[in-house]
């Protein structure tokens, strides 16, 4: 079948989750010319009839972050894991490459603020008033190179805030108040939860689950098991839940009973025999368009998908205790995994052999649309950069017009993109001038993440921290309530890595000794001591989408490509500060509880620090960056629809975390892989539309 | 056979002092020190890294302490009046026992193994995130080596 050598059908910007599930989705589908609609590989037979999808990505990162053959993957990420070894400082950004053509904001660069100068150490420039805390980088597979793992869905609350709370939030020219509910709920979400649980291979027990919601456990899960066994909880998880089980907290609010729940983590444990055979994710002819179902008619048994190079190795956890910033055996989910089945197809031998009708090209920056008449996206412009060394680049410009376009990358660089977009449009005999995807002026705006505020102490008896996954155990009392009319919801995961994020412990604990003078046997006996009892518990606060926390750009801030810096303002509202309050309460009181000695410290010159009813809080990123190209019920108050369709172009979706409307209370990575799964569907129409004509 | 990197001359003559110093100051036995196969490593890079006279007074000193020390309280008063009480040589002491818990010299790592032979990993019988894994499940129970 004769295919256009240059046009593609669909060109992914960005390999990370979203852009590799879309990728291994669509790649999985073909064009039956002679019904006239999209199939599923294993439904097409031999056939002159059948038409293959081309599908071109482009990475802004390293060429040899998405060389999946086995030999260059291996190569490549034993690379990373070195770097990791010797980085002084162990972030989550540490092992990748750090490319000044394509910069990655860096948890190290975050510093105070003092407006009205903006804090420009960084990749991102930062007015303030607050800095945006959490980082994110751009490689191969994107952000879940150093992802936690941890795969809460939302809960049911979360996607109506304004229809149950009556939470309502200005509208970007703040002459009214706007909703926020999500365009869908959680029942629509479901079923693609249940895939991205698939394919991210989630571990965990569902009948463990308990969430302060009024549906049942049957109702939010249904007859559903996890593909494979829970993770262990750790040592020291059991030795906080024997103290805290069947105790409850008082907050200003009310009385808030302890559940203290096993974390549902993507990371390989042991499949569960209940879970069934392997399934695949197939696109089914609906009464308009189509329907994704997770089909379970496969033979073959449900295994863990072990690292990118060798299957047999990370199929299940090893407890390496380094989930972050990397898995060196891959136990825990990458999108690399996912690129590399789009990468990859069986062929009819049954061997693993690489699809020509994908194309990866890396290095290649995507920074602007161009849009045609019809207000399709027609070109996409890049700069392709020649080394790692070199900033010399090569501008491209890329036919469009025939493609489907997906912008696939983080919640900075989608909008960004986009900012960076505008077209002229006649209207009325006027010169118009627009922005790409911005009718209802959101794009960039409602930039979220989670405040993490941590607490920290010593437990009366050793509990060997420093073990086993980051974290294993959550505390799920607060995720919802009638609260959340006043104050933020929270999830509260205990951490198992000690202090080392807010005291840089053992380190810090080493230099606090050596200070005192110890030395020999004392001294190790003060660090066991010290570093065998560490507890770290951690209050993930919710935050609302606020108009005014927002990536923009700025001709003055520009990368050594010349493309753009993202240019953030940022601030908290009391409806946060008040839940970092509230959450201390809670803290202080399982401390008690448990005995813990309190070591936390919040300092007045701590990046990210608010004064709220006269006591200091301190928070850190949580690396949730969300919500920067919102969905929503209609044109006017959102950049797409629950599809991730751009309102105003027939040919662009924007597909991520940026869709998040709120952010719940849940690690968004699952969330976001649900409602991208759910887009292909939409993507899908639009393909058969196309490949009809 | 093993063949051991050999310190050379006058640094050979120094270099069973600095492990016996490094077991007094650690708490770790020189069998200990040795197994982490970077006590030779950690040697030579203090020469290069440090001016010569400053790492042989400490040396020297340090030998004094041994040759006047004939109980365990006997050293370990000696090594406290002797080395930590002296503002230059306790900073060096500090420098030597970073090396050996943390794998790092003024914050950065010795070479891509010293950060996984940090001994402060074992006294919190845990591991180096990242390297020798103790397997699945083991975070799930008391560490094997915790002796209580």
């Amino acid at each position: 079948m004769s295919q256009t050598a240059n046009k593609k059908d669909v060109i992914i910007v960005g390999t990370g989750i979203a852009g590799s599930l879309i990728a291994k989705l669509l790649s999985d589908h073909v064009f039956d010319a002679e019904k006239g609609k999209m199939i599923h590989r294993a439904d097409a037979k031999q056939s002159d009839s059948i038409r293959e999808l081309s599908i071109l990505m482009f990475e802004a990162g390293l060429e040899a972050g998405v060389e999946l053959d086995s030999v260059s993957s291996m190569t490549n990420y034993n690379e990373y894991m070195r770097t990791f070894f010797t980085q002084e400082a162990k972030v989550p950004n540490s092992p990748y490459p750090n490319l000044k053509q394509a910069p990655s904001p860096n948890v190290l660069d975050v510093e105070p603020i003092t407006p009205p100068f903006p804090d420009k150490k960084g990749y991102l420039v930062q007015f303030g008033p607050m800095p945006f805390a959490s980082d994110a980088i751009r490689v191969g597979g994107g952000t879940t190179l150093h992802w936690l793992g941890t795969t809460p869905r939302m809960l049911p609350n979360d996607f109506r805030l304004t229809e149950k709370y009556g939470i309502e939030i200005d509208k970007p020219d703040a002459t009214e108040k706007a909703p926020i509910n999500w365009p869908i709920d959680y029942e629509t979400l479901k079923p693609y939860y249940e895939m991205a649980e698939f394919e991210i291979g989630v571990s965990g027990n569902v009948s463990k689950q308990e969430y302060p919601i009024s549906e049942s456990m049957e109702q939010y899960y249904g007859d559903y098991v996890f593909p494979m066994e829970e993770i262990p909880q750790s040592y020291m998880d059991q030795k906080i839940i024997d103290g805290l089980a069947g105790t409850s907290v008082q907050l200003n609010f009310e009385n808030i009973p302890l559940m203290l729940v096993p974390s549902p983590q993507g990371r390989n444990s042991t499949p569960n025999p209940t879970y069934g055979k392997t399934k695949i994710i197939k696109a089914e002819t609906a009464q308009t368009g189509y329907k994704l179902v997770l089909d379970s008619s496969e033979k073959e048994a449900y295994k863990a998908l072990g690292s990118v190079w060798n299957p047999y190795m990370g199929e299940r956890c090893e407890g390496n205790a380094s989930c972050v910033p990397i898995c060196p055996v891959q136990a825990k989910f990458n999108a690399l995994k996912t690129l590399k089945k789009a990468l990859y197809k069986i062929n009819e031998n049954d061997n693993l052999a690489r699809n020509p009708y994908l194309e990866i090209k890396a290095q290649c920056v995507v920074y602007r649309l161009s849009v045609d008449q019809q207000d399709k996206i027609s070109k996409i412009h890049l700069r392709r950069y020649i080394s790692k060394e070199k900033t010399d680049f090569a501008e491209e410009v890329i036919d469009a017009s025939d493609s489907i376009v997906i912008l696939a990358a983080n919640a900075f660089e989608n909008p960004k993109i986009l900012l960076n977009s505008t077209y002229t449009v006649i209207e009325n005999g006027q010169k118009v001038e627009k922005t790409v995807a911005n009718r209802s002026d959101q794009v960039g705006r409602n930039l979220m993440d989670h405040m993490v505020m941590l607490t920290w102490g010593l437990f009366p008896e050793p509990v060997y921290s420093y073990r086993g996954p980051g974290s294993t155990t959550n505390i799920s009392s607060f995720r919802d309530g009638n609260f959340r009319s006043e104050f933020s919801a929270w999830i509260s995961p205990l951490d198992n890595w000690g202090w080392s994020w807010p005291a840089f412990s053992p380190g810090s604990d080493l230099s606090e000794f050596l200070g005192e003078g110890l030395f020999g046997a004392e001294l190790k006996e003060a660090l066991t001591y010290r570093l065998s009892r560490q507890v770290l518990f951690h209050f993930e606060i919710e935050q609302l989408p606020n108009p005014n926390n927002r990536v923009t750009i700025n001709n003055e801030y520009m990368d050594v490509l010349g493309i753009p810096r993202p240019v953030i303002h940022y601030e908290l509202t009391d409806y946060e500060k008040r839940a970092l309050e509230q959450a201390k309460l809670a803290s202080d009181q399982m401390f008690e509880k448990l005995g813990i000695k309190d070591f936390t410290q919040y300092n007045a010159t701590d990046s990210n620090t608010v004064v709220y009813n006269n006591v200091r809080y301190s928070y850190n990123g949580a690396g949730h960056i969300v919500g920067t190209h919102r969905m929503g019920s209609t044109p006017d108050d959102s950049v797409t629809n629950s599809y991730c369709k751009s309102w105003d172009h027939p040919n662009l979706y924007i597909v991520g975390a940026g869709n998040m409307t709120t952010l719940g209370t849940s690690n968004p990575t699952l969330t976001l892989s649900a409602f991208t799964i759910r887009s292909v569907e939409s993507i899908l129409a639009d393909l058969e539309t196309k490949l009809k004509n | 056979m093993i063949i051991i990197n050999k310190i050379l001359n006058v640094d050979d003559y120094y270099f069973d002092v600095f492990m016996s110093i490094s077991e007094a100051l650690t708490g770790f036995s020189v069998n200990e020190l040795q197994a982490t196969g970077l006590a030779e490593t950690y040697y030579t890079y203090i020469l290069e890294n440090l001016q010569a006279a400053t790492f042989v007074e400490f040396l020297t000193v340090s030998k004094n302490v041994f040759e006047n020390s004939f109980s365990e309280a006997q050293l370990k008063n000696a090594i406290a009046s002797e080395i930590m009480a002296d503002p230059g040589l306790n900073d060096l002491a500090g420098k030597v026992i970073t090396i050996w818990y943390l794998g790092t010299w003024e914050g950065a790592y010795i070479n891509d193994r010293s950060y996984k032979e940090g001994l402060v990993w074992n006294v919190m019988h845990a591991h180096p995130p990242g390297a020798k894994q103790p397997g699945y499940k083991s975070w799930a129970v008391k560490p094997v080596n915790s002796h209580s």
